[in-house]
């Protein structure tokens, strides 16, 4: 494995634990054809709409 | 609008995939194994995708296909999504943060089978957007 592959699954591994609890076990997608993800809200959106607010204004 | 077009995957073996998938697996210890009918095919795709120039939503709906075989018992699509989004990453820095918080989260309901038709139609302006 290259170092730029190695960066990228140490990343990839960060993201994927990050997210793990807006995911399920089971291969659902595979099953039913309807995929399952935990939406995460817009609070994120908010605070980040908010802050490019702010730093326009300043 | 397609956005870059490029060897996306290049940077990506199926190896990487693998490991991806088991340690995600063994942080909620759930079984980390291949299954008996989708592993192969998956990984033939996957293989075939790496050596192909692709647009960005080729890019996702290979991740989506790719989790629809399910290679894996458990958590692929936490596997494809994570891997897709981090692919995302140094595009990303072309895009105001609102706007490539939007792409990220398109990117991730593309591939994990959830995207609505609206979303679908966001992800062309932001595409542009790209382009520009």
């Amino acid at each position: 494995m290259t170092m730029a592959e190695n960066k990228f699954l140490k990343e990839a591994i960060k993201q994927g634990l990050r997210m793990q609890h807006r995911f399920l076990a089971e291969p659902v997608l595979a099953r039913t054809g309807k995929g399952y993800m935990k939406s995460e809200g817009v609070a994120t959106l908010q605070r980040i709409k908010a802050s490019l607010k702010k730093s326009r204004s300043a | 609008m397609a956005g870059q077009v490029k060897n996306w995957l290049q940077i990506v073996p199926w190896e990487t995939v693998v490991s991806v998938n088991a340690t995600l697996c063994e942080a909620r210890k759930a079984l980390h194994k291949p299954t008996s009918d989708g592993y192969a095919p998956t990984k033939a795709l996957w293989e075939k995708s790496r050596a192909r120039k692709l647009s960005l939503p080729e890019v996702f709906q290979i991740g989506y296909e790719c989790h629809r075989l399910a290679p894996f018992c458990n958590y692929n699509g936490n596997t494809f999504v994570a891997i897709i989004k981090t692919l995302l990453d140094d595009t990303l820095k072309g895009l105001s943060a609102d706007k490539a918080h939007i792409l990220r989260s398109i990117a991730g309901h593309i591939v994990a089978g959830t995207a609505t038709d609206i979303e679908r139609k966001q992800l062309d302006s932001i595409l542009a957007a790209l382009e520009k």
